[in-house]
């Protein structure tokens, strides 16, 4: 199976017993999101809703039909579409936040993070957007996230943004190692158990830091494998606590923007674990970066060993 | 009949009493909250509140107070909350400019300009998705339908045929601005049947003639299951003149927001006398004698709620 079939049946398993409206851009024409829409007008009382190009509003009606009772998912072709949606995930949502609702309010956006698309492929960073109003995000890129996230929180009551890749689309569904999810919003994932690394993974960097945690086992070395599938996650703790054993922290961000969760987690890692060694796998921007191009993430397993002192 | 018109007169009276009375006690600074006052706009806000049936649910911009007060029967609770009291009406949470109430059907309020148009969208969404029957109705201005948030939720709302009724508060004024300073004339008529809303367009003042209106329009969007916009012109009163070097006899300030500091609460609240002031319009129905009777004893026990 590959990944976009995945998210999509998942999610048409933890909502078909429920009365919801799905609604966005094609979701039940064309190719209905690469995949991601298909199939919801066939769920006996699921509302399906091809809108008008308008996302604003398309933002400020899922807020009206939550606050009348009314569950939803906006599926959105590209995240970067929501930035006309911003106010009202600002604005609504904190007026709203504190007010008891029953409904769900979820937009699930294809985060560009293929590079071929160019200025559009800039806001790849799912935090961007949920930091402006602390909207809860989750990112998610294999089987193990795209569980926890799907299933504790698609029909809760609130509202949430899930980011799925781009790049991953078509791609077989990534299932990795012994996955183990942690923090009252599952919003972290631990794939490994190792005592001499910790690699954590952050927005979609999951298959760059699981190729690292490949290249460190080929090497004969034992590394944690973590992914933070939350922007806000509500604990990173497990993490910190494997990073004060193993005094090695490698963090994967694929992430293009400046606002990065990942650096929080060094900082915090520094704190815990003062003289530890550290190195952040990211982007090195430069004037080119928004011209069309492949966009990879590649990572120097060497530097990294050496960085982190890990001798092969 | 007669004893429902009584009834919208004295709560016009209500309305605008009440208003003076918060004013007071914003030009003693006892509140922070920045705060619009609708003094002028009660003929509009009580009718409405009048053929609201149970269910409809209102969406109000942050000059929603003249709503609140007409469908919460209570200024003390408004006063509360303007003190950001857990007695307020929003558990003191909420201040001013998005204050709700939605046991009475005030949904939402939002300070920021048409965002409530797009909330809107979703709920009367939600009242065809749950078959419920009820109305949705958005108060927006001649501001706020500047925003693409306007014509995006006019053709949501007639793209999939929802029963809402949409208000345009039409005073000339953004803030300072006046229409003719900042824009072309739009043709608010043409732009709602462009987008498939029907159009219903009040002026004057009269409470009764509203009240009709409105209730036509109602079964307007219920029956032909789609919007309509109704276009209402009135004067935000609380204006002043404040002189100024450049401007010795006093320059003309358009009320927005804040105390209006040369209006007072009075036993007799006439703001204008024309049509502009609601009260006035009254009396050509019972009489300024009758109504001075009434706003006298209606200002003792609105003083004596909030003492």
């Amino acid at each position: 199976m590959n990944y976009v079939d995945f998210v999509n049946q998942r999610i048409k398993a933890v909502t078909a017993s429920k009365r919801l409206v799905v609604y966005g851009q094609n979701v039940s024409t064309g190719s209905c999101l690469s995949g991601l829409s298909r199939g919801f007008d066939k769920i006996p009382g699921h509302t399906v809703i091809n809108t008008t190009n308008s996302e604003a509003t398309l933002v400020g009606i899922g807020f009206g039909l939550m606050l009348r009772g009314v569950s939803s998912i906006f599926f959105m072709k590209q995240q970067d579409f929501l930035l006309l949606g911003i106010e009202q995930l600002s604005d609504t949502w904190n007026a709203l936040r504190n007010r008891p609702v029953d409904a769900s309010f979820t937009i699930a956006a294809i985060i560009v993070d293929s590079g071929w698309e160019g200025p559009q492929s800039c806001l790849n960073n799912l935090a961007d957007i949920t930091s402006v109003s602390r909207v809860p995000g989750f990112t998610v890129s294999n089987r193990a996230d795209a569980e926890a996230v799907i299933d504790r929180h698609v029909h809760a009551p609130g509202v949430r943004i899930i980011g799925v890749s781009q790049r991953l689309l078509r791609t077989p569904l990534i299932e990795y190692g012994e996955p183990v999810t942690f923090g009252p919003d599952a919003g972290v994932v631990r794939y490994a158990e190792g005592g001499e690394a910790t690699i954590v993974a952050y927005n979609l960097a999951f298959p760059q830091a699981m190729t690292l945690h490949q290249e460190f086992a080929k090497r004969g070395r034992k590394a944690s494998l973590f992914s933070v599938s939350a922007t806000m996650p509500e604990s990173v703790d497990v993490i910190l606590a494997n990073v004060a054993r193993t005094r090695r922290l490698a963090v994967v961000d694929d992430s293009k923007s400046v606002n990065s969760p990942a650096c929080v987690l060094i900082a915090a890692a520094h704190a815990r674990a003062p003289g530890l060694a550290a190195i952040e796998i990211g982007r090195h921007w430069t004037p080119d970066s928004s011209a069309p191009n492949a966009d990879t993430l590649e990572i120097d397993v060497e530097r990294v060993i050496d960085a982190l002192g890990v001798t092969a | 009949m007669i004893d429902n018109q009584i009834h919208l007169a004295r709560e016009i009276l209500r309305l605008r009493l009440s208003q003076l009375l918060i004013n007071e006690r914003y030009k003693a600074r006892d509140f922070r909250v920045p705060i619009h006052l609708a003094l002028g706009h009660e003929a509009l806000a009580v009718a409405l509140a009048e053929i609201m049936r149970d269910g409809d649910q209102i969406l109000l911009p942050h000059r929603n107070l003249h709503y609140n007060l007409a469908r919460t029967h209570s200024l003390k609770a408004i006063v509360a909350e303007f003190l950001l009291r857990k007695t307020g009406l929003a558990r003191g949470k909420y201040g001013s400019m998005n204050l709700f109430n939605a046991e009475q059907g005030v949904l939402y309020a939002s300070g920021i300009l048409g965002n409530n148009l797009s909330v809107s969208a979703g709920v009367a969404l939600a009242e065809k998705v749950t078959g419920s029957g009820a109305v949705t109705f958005v108060v927006t201005g001649d501001g706020a339908m500047e925003e693409g948030a306007f014509y995006e939720t006019l053709i949501f709302l007639a793209g999939q045929s929802l029963a809402s009724v949409v208000v345009v508060e039409n005073n000339g004024w953004s803030l300072a601005s006046r229409i003719d300073e900042r824009r072309a004339p739009i043709d608010v008529e043409r732009l709602a049947q462009g987008c498939g809303a029907g159009y219903r367009k009040l002026a004057g003042n009269d409470v009764f003639v509203y009240a009709d209106a409105l209730e036509q329009v109602r079964g307007d969007a219920t029956n032909g299951k789609r919007p309509v916009v109704v276009e209402v012109a009135l004067k935000t009163l609380g204006d002043w003149r404040q002189p100024t070097e450049e401007f010795p006899d006093g320059k003309y300030i358009n009320y927005h927001a804040g105390p209006a500091p040369t209006t007072s609460v009075a036993p007799w609240p006439l703001l204008a006398a024309d049509a502009s002031d609601p009260l006035h319009v009254l009396c050509g129905h019972f009489g300024e004698a009758a109504l001075k009777a009434e706003a006298e004893t209606m200002l003792a026990a609105l003083r004596k709620d909030v003492a």
